[in-house]
C-alpha cells in the first residue's frame, strides 16, 4: 500500500492554476524525484502536499488519511516534513535552537533525545557548530541543518525542494550521500530538482513535470539514456 | 540630578515594557496593533475600579481582564483578517482602537476616573540628603523584574523559541510544527500581561484615567520599536528604553523649553533612521533599491 498517494492534484496561487492533474504514489522507504524546468510548478506541488498552500482539487492521501487542505503544523505531526527551497533556516538563531524547533513537530515527545543523537551522527559537522548562529554556516552546512531539523520530527516522508541549489558539486555529493543514508534508515523521500540527471540516478523513479502536468515517468535505468531524459525534460522531438 | 537620572531610567523601562508588548504581536502577525493603547487603558480602569481591594487581588483581576480583552481582540477581529494586506490590518487596528475608546467612554464616562492605587508607593525618602521618590525606585525594580522574566521566557523556553522563530519566518515555523493559532494567542495574551504591568506603573504615577489614557505611551513605544529594529524583540525593548530615557532627559534639560521635547525627540529618531534605516539592532540596511 502506498504511503503517499497524490491523485489528480490541482494547485496554484489566487486564480492561477500552476499544476493540474498531477498524480503519483510513494511506497514506504522509497524515493521519488520530481524534475522539470524552472517555473513548471515543482515547488507548488511540494507546498500543496506539505500544507503551505491549499489545493484547488484532487486528493492527497498520506498513511491512509486525506491531508489535502490540512494546516502545515498538523501535517508535520502526521509524519510528513518539508525542507523548503532556499533552506529557510533561522539565521539569527543558533544551530542548536534551529534543531530544537524540529522537535515541535514530533508526534511523540518521547524519544526526542534519541532522534537528536541520530541526527548528530548523520551530520557530525553540526555538532561542532551547535552554539554558532546558523547564518554563519556555509551553504552546504546550512542545507545539512535544514535536513537535520526536518529529520528530528522523525518523518515517514521527507520532502526536499532543490537541496542542491547554490551548492558546490562536492558539497552536493555529500548532501546526496546523506540522503541515501536517510532512505536506508527507512524514511521515504520526495526530491524536487532542476538537475534531472542528479535525481534520476538517485531516485527509484522520477516524474517529469512540464506546464504543470506530469509529462512522463522515468526509472533509474532511464538515467543512463540521456536522449530519453532530454526528450522528457525539454519535450525535444515532439 | 539623581532623581532626574532615576526618572529617565524608570520612564525608559516603562516604554521598554510597552514596546515589548507591541513587538510580540508585530513579530508573529506583522501587525502594528494600535489597539494596544486600549489594553493599557482597560488595565488602568480596572486597577482604579478595584482599588479598594488589596493590591495583589486588584492586580490579578487586572491581568485577567486585560488578557481577556487582548484575546477577544485577536479572536474577534485579527484572526478573521489574518493573511490580508498589512495595510488593511493596520486600518483595522485603528478602527478597533477608536471603537474601544468610545466603548470606554460609554462605560466609564468621558471625565477622568481616579482612585489612590497603592498609596504606600507614594511619597519619597532621603539618601545622603537627596530626596528620591518611592515610585521611581518601584518602577525601576518592577521593570527590571518584568524584563528579566520576559527575557527568560523569550530566550530560555520553548514558547520563546517559537515566538522568535515565528518573528523571523512564520511560514517556515509552521512547516516545523509551530501551531499558528496557539502562538498568536500566546503573543496577544503576553502583550495583555505587559499592558497590565505598564498600566500599574502608570497608575501609580498618574491615577487620572480617561478613555485615551494608553494612547501617548503606545505611540511613543511604536517610535521606539522602529528605532530599535521592528523585527526584533530585543530591538523593541531597547528602542522603547531609548525613547523613554531621551524624552525624560529632554524634559529635564529643556526646562521651560520642554514644549519642544517631542520635536527634539523626533529629530533624533530621524537621524537614527537615516543612519540605520532598519533600526539599531538590524543586521543590515532594510532599504530596497527603488
Amino acid at each position: 500500500m502506498a504511503l503517499l498517494e497524490v491523485t489528480n492534484l490541482v494547485a496554484g496561487y489566487g486564480k492561477v492554476e500552476v499544476i493540474s492533474d498531477v498524480s503519483f504514489t510513494l511506497e514506504p522507504g522509497k524515493s521519488i524525484g520530481i524534475v522539470g524546468p524552472n517555473g513548471v510548478g515543482k515547488s507548488t506541488l511540494l507546498q500543496a502536499i506539505a500544507g503551505g498552500i491549499a489545493p484547488k482539487g484532487g486528493t492527497i492521501t498520506f498513511d491512509g488519511k486525506n491531508i489535502a487542505g490540512k494546516k502545515p503544523e498538523d501535517i508535520v505531526r502526521l509524519g510528513l516534513s518539508l525542507v523548503p527551497e532556499g533552506r529557510q533556516i533561522f539565521s539569527g538563531l543558533t544551530v542548536r535552537e534551529n534543531l530544537s524547533l524540529g522537535l515541535t513537530g514530533r508526534r511523540n515527545k518521547k524519544g526526542a533525545n534519541e532522534a537528536i543523537l541520530k541526527v548528530r551522527e548523520l551530520f557530525p559537522v553540526l555538532l561542532t557548530h551547535e552554539n554558532h548562529q546558523a547564518g554563519m554556516l556555509s551553504g552546504g552546512q546550512q542545507q545539512q541543518l535544514a535536513i537535520a531539523r526536518a529529520l528530528i520530527s522523525e518523518p515517514k516522508v521527507l520532502l526536499l525542494d532543490e537541496p542542491s541549489l547554490g551548492l558546490a558539486p562536492t558539497v552536493i555529493t555529500d548532501v546526496f550521500d546523506r540522503l541515501k543514508e536517510i532512505i536506508e534508515m527507512g524514511t521515504a523521500v520526495v526530491i524536487v530538482e532542476q538537475r534531472a540527471n542528479l535525481v534520476t540516478s538517485f531516485a527509484e523513479k522520477t516524474i517529469v513535470i512540464r506546464d504543470g502536468k506530469v509529462q512522463s515517468t522515468l526509472t533509474s535505468a532511464d538515467a543512463a539514456n540521456s536522449e530519453s531524459l532530454q526528450r522528457s525534460y525539454f519535450g525535444a522531438g515532439e | 540630578m539623581v532623581q532626574s537620572i532615576l526618572d529617565a531610567i524608570s520612564l525608559g523601562g516603562l516604554y521598554s515594557l510597552a514596546a515589548l508588548g507591541l513587538g510580540l504581536v508585530f513579530g508573529v502577525m506583522r501587525l502594528v496593533n494600535f489597539a494596544h493603547a486600549e489594553l493599557i487603558t482597560i488595565a488602568a480602569y480596572t486597577l482604579v475600579l478595584t482599588a479598594q481591594f488589596p493590591l495583589a487581588v486588584s492586580l490579578l483581576f487586572t491581568v485577567i481582564v486585560t488578557v481577556f480583552v487582548a484575546l477577544l481582540m485577536e479572536f474577534s477581529v485579527y484572526r478573521r483578517l489574518r493573511g490580508v494586506n498589512p495595510a488593511i490590518m493596520l486600518i483595522a487596528s485603528f478602527g478597533l482602537s477608536t471603537v474601544l475608546q468610545r466603548v470606554y467612554e460609554l462605560m466609564f464616562g468621558a471625565l477622568p476616573r481616579s482612585a489612590v492605587v497603592a498609596p504606600f508607593l507614594r511619597g519619597d525618602f532621603k539618601v545622603a540628603g537627596l530626596s528620591i521618590t518611592i515610585s521611581s525606585i518601584i518602577t525601576i525594580v518592577l521593570t527590571i523584574v518584568i524584563l528579566l522574566a520576559m527575557g527568560y521566557l523569550i530566550e530560555k523556553t520553548s514558547l520563546g523559541l517559537q515566538l522568535r522563530a515565528a518573528s523571523a519566518d512564520f511560514k517556515t515555523a509552521r512547516l516545523l510544527g509551530v501551531r499558528s493559532n496557539r502562538l498568536i494567542s500566546a503573543a496577544f495574551g503576553l502583550s495583555g500581561v505587559l499592558a497590565a504591568c505598564v498600566a500599574l506603573i502608570l497608575v501609580i504615577q498618574n491615577p487620572q484615567i480617561s478613555p485615551y489614557y494608553g494612547l501617548n505611551i503606545t505611540i511613543l513605544s511604536l517610535v521606539g520599536i522602529v528605532i530599535g529594529g521592528i523585527a526584533s524583540l530585543r530591538g523593541a525593548a531597547l528602542g522603547g528604553f531609548i525613547v523613554g530615557v531621551v524624552l525624560s532627559s529632554l524634559n529635564t534639560l529643556l526646562g521651560n523649553g520642554r514644549v519642544y521635547a517631542y520635536s527634539w525627540l523626533f529629530i533624533l529618531v530621524l537621524v537614527i533612521l537615516l543612519v540605520r534605516p532598519g533600526g539599531l539592532l538590524s543586521k543590515g540596511s532594510e532599504l530596497e533599491r527603488v
